[in-house]
C-alpha cells in the first residue's frame, strides 16, 4: 500500500522533480563554467588565495535553490490534495491515517534527500578538481543549512496546504518564515557546524506539523 | 435486520446557524436510502459526519459498529465514497488510477472498472482532468464497482451530469444493488433519479428530518388535493401539508385520504375537491413547499 502512496505522489510531483534536477545540473554547470574561468585568468594560487583569505565560497549561488524549489515541490505534492477536498479521497483509504500522511512525507523527504545527494555528489566531484579537500569540505559545510531548508521549507508547505482554514494558513506561513530564517543567516565558514543541530531540530518538529493540519482537516476546522 | 449506517442525536452548527439538532437515522442492511433537501439543509453536511470528515457539535455515527471518528482501514474498505462533483485525482489517467487504487482493495475487480470505461471511448491514456463530468462520473463509478465495498455512500450523484449518463449511473446502481447484501446511502437533489433507485427515503427540512419513509409508502399515500374556496386562509397541520391558493384554487399535500379531507375541509366550504398521485419529486416540493 505504501508504494502506491509513493506511486501517487510520483505521478503528483515528477515533472517538478525532473525540473529540479534540470535546475541544479544547469547551476552547477554554470558554476564550474565560472571556476574554471576564474582558474584560466588568474591562476590557481590567486584564486586559492582568495577564496581562504576572503572566506569566498563558488556554491553562494545555489543558496536559496534547495528552498525554493523544495516549496515548489510541496506545492506541486499537496495543492492538489486540497484542491476541492480532495485529501478526503486520500485518507479515505484503507490505511490508518497517520501511516498515509507518514508515507506522504517520507515520499517527499526520500525525493528531496535523493535529489540533494545527486546535487552533492556532482558539486564533489567537480570542487576535487579544483580546489584541495579543506576548501572543499568548508564550502560543503557552509551549503549545508540551505540544503536543510529545503527540507525545512518542504514540511512547511505541507503544514501550510493542508491546513484547511486560510487564516490560519497565513499565520502558518509567517511562523515558517520566520523560522527559515535560522537557515539563511550569512556567516563565517564553520561557524554554522554547532547550529546544525538545532536546524535538524526545527526539522524534526516541523515534521509533525502536518499531522496537525491533517487532525484539523479530519475535524472540519472551517 | 442489521444496522449499517447508525447516527444518533446528531446535532451540528456551523458558526451560530443550526444544521440539525438531535438527528436520528439508521441505514439497514440491503436497502438503498436517499437524502432529501433543499440546498443548505445539511446532506452534504451528513455525508461528512459520517466519514469522520467533520466533528458534530454532539452526538455519534457508527458504520458497522465503529465510530465514525474511527473507522478501521477494514471498515474503510468496505465503504465506496463517492464525493460531490464526483472528485477524483485528476492528475491520474484512466489506466494510472486504477492501478493505483487496485493495491488497497483485496477484492478490487478491474474487469468492472474497464467494462463500464469502454462505453466511454476514452483511451486509457487519457487524463481525468481532460474528461467531461459525465466522463468523470463513470471514472468515479467505475473505481466504485471495482472496489465491491458493503456500502457505497454518494454525494450528489447525479450533479453535473445529462440525463444519458444520469440513466446509466442509476442502472449501474440498481444493478449493483440487486445484491442483497449490499447498501447505499445517497444524496442527489435531483429526485426523479432517485424514485427508480430508492427503497426509503429521509427528506430533511432546515435543523431536523421532516420525514422518514419507504419510498412506496410515500408514492402511494402522499397525495395533492386541489378544489375550489372562498377562503383566505387555511392552516397547515399535520394532515394538511402547504396549503396555497392560486386565484379562486387552492392546493395542499396530505397523508390522508380523500374521505377525511373532505371531512376536514368541510368548514372552508370547499367545492370541486380532486386528487392527484404524485412523482416522488412533487411530494418532495409538496412536504417542503416550494420556497
Amino acid at each position: 500500500m505504501i508504494t502506491s502512496i509513493f506511486y501517487k505522489e510520483w505521478i503528483k510531483t515528477r515533472r517538478i522533480l525532473l525540473l529540479s534536477l534540470v535546475v541544479f545540473a544547469a547551476l552547477i554547470t554554470y558554476i564550474f563554467i565560472n571556476v574554471e574561468q576564474m582558474f584560466r585568468i588568474n591562476g590557481a594560487t590567486q584564486v586559492w588565495t582568495e577564496t581562504i583569505l576572503k572566506d569566498i565560497s563558488v556554491l553562494t549561488r545555489i543558496q536559496w535553490l534547495p528552498l525554493i524549489l523544495s516549496v515548489l515541490f510541496g506545492v506541486s505534492q499537496f495543492v492538489p490534495e486540497m484542491s476541492n477536498k480532495r485529501l478526503k479521497l486520500t485518507l479515505h483509504l484503507p490505511m490508518p491515517e497517520n501511516k498515509i500522511m507518514f508515507s506522504m512525507l517520507a515520499f517527499g523527504l526520500s525525493g528531496l534527500l535523493i535529489l540533494y545527494a545527486i546535487t552533492y555528489m556532482a558539486i564533489l566531484g567537480g570542487l576535487n578538481i579544483y580546489y584541495p579537500p579543506e576548501i572543499v569540505w568548508s564550502m560543503v559545510e557552509a551549503s549545508l543549512p540551505w540544503f536543510l531548508a529545503g527540507l525545512a521549507g518542504y514540511l512547511f508547505v505541507a503544514w501550510i496546504c493542508i491546513e484547511p482554514v486560510w487564516r490560519h494558513r497565513v499565520f502558518n506561513t509567517l511562523i515558517a518564515a520566520y523560522a527559515l530564517t535560522f537557515f539563511m543567516i550569512s556567516a563565517k565558514s564553520g561557524a554554522y557546524m554547532p547550529f546544525i543541530p538545532y536546524l535538524l531540530a526545527i526539522i524534526i518538529v516541523a515534521h509533525f506539523f502536518s499531522f496537525y493540519s491533517m487532525y484539523r482537516f479530519k475535524d472540519g476546522s472551517q | 435486520m442489521e444496522n449499517i449506517i447508525v447516527c444518533e442525536n446528531i446535532t451540528h452548527y456551523y458558526g451560530s446557524r443550526l444544521i440539525y439538532e438531535n438527528l436520528n437515522f439508521e441505514v439497514k442492511k440491503g436497502k438503498i436510502l436517499g437524502l432529501l433537501g433543499k440546498n443548505g439543509t445539511g446532506k452534504t453536511t451528513i455525508i461528512n459526519i459520517l466519514n469522520g470528515y467533520l466533528k458534530p457539535r454532539s452526538g455519534e455515527c457508527r458504520i458497522f459498529r465503529e465510530k465514525m471518528e474511527n473507522l478501521s482501514p477494514g471498515t474503510k474498505a468496505s465503504i465506496g465514497l463517492l464525493l460531490e462533483g464526483h472528485i477524483q485525482h485528476t492528475f491520474f489517467n484512466v489506466r494510472q488510477i486504477e492501478k493505483f487504487y487496485r493495491q488497497f482493495y483485496p477484492n478490487w475487480k478491474a474487469g468492472a472498472y474497464y467494462e463500464l470505461l469502454r462505453k466511454l471511448q476514452v483511451s486509457e491514456t487519457q487524463r481525468i482532468s481532460a474528461m467531461s463530468c459525465g466522463q468523470r462520473s463513470q471514472v468515479a463509478l467505475g473505481l466504485l464497482f471495482a472496489q465491491d465495498p458493503d456500502l457505497l455512500i454518494l454525494d450528489d450523484f447525479s450533479m453535473g451530469l445529462d440525463p444519458g449518463y444520469r440513466r446509466l449511473f442509476v442502472q449501474y446502481l440498481k444493478e449493483y444493488a440487486s445484491n442483497g447484501d449490499k447498501t447505499i446511502f445517497l444524496t442527489s437533489h435531483i429526485i426523479q433519479d432517485m424514485e427508480m433507485l430508492i427503497d426509503d427515503c429521509i427528506i430533511l427540512d432546515y435543523g431536523r428530518i421532516l420525514l422518514h419513509k419507504p419510498t412506496d409508502y410515500i408514492l402511494n399515500k402522499f397525495k395533492r388535493y386541489t378544489f375550489n374556496s372562498s377562503a383566505t386562509e387555511i392552516k397547515a397541520t399535520d394532515k394538511l401539508w402547504n396549503p396555497e391558493k392560486t386565484g379562486n384554487t387552492w392546493e395542499l399535500y396530505s397523508f390522508s385520504p380523500k374521505d377525511e379531507i373532505q371531512q376536514i375541509l368541510e368548514p372552508y366550504n370547499i367545492a370541486n375537491l380532486k386528487e392527484e398521485k404524485l412523482s416522488l419529486e412533487d411530494a418532495f416540493i409538496g412536504l417542503t413547499g416550494k420556497y
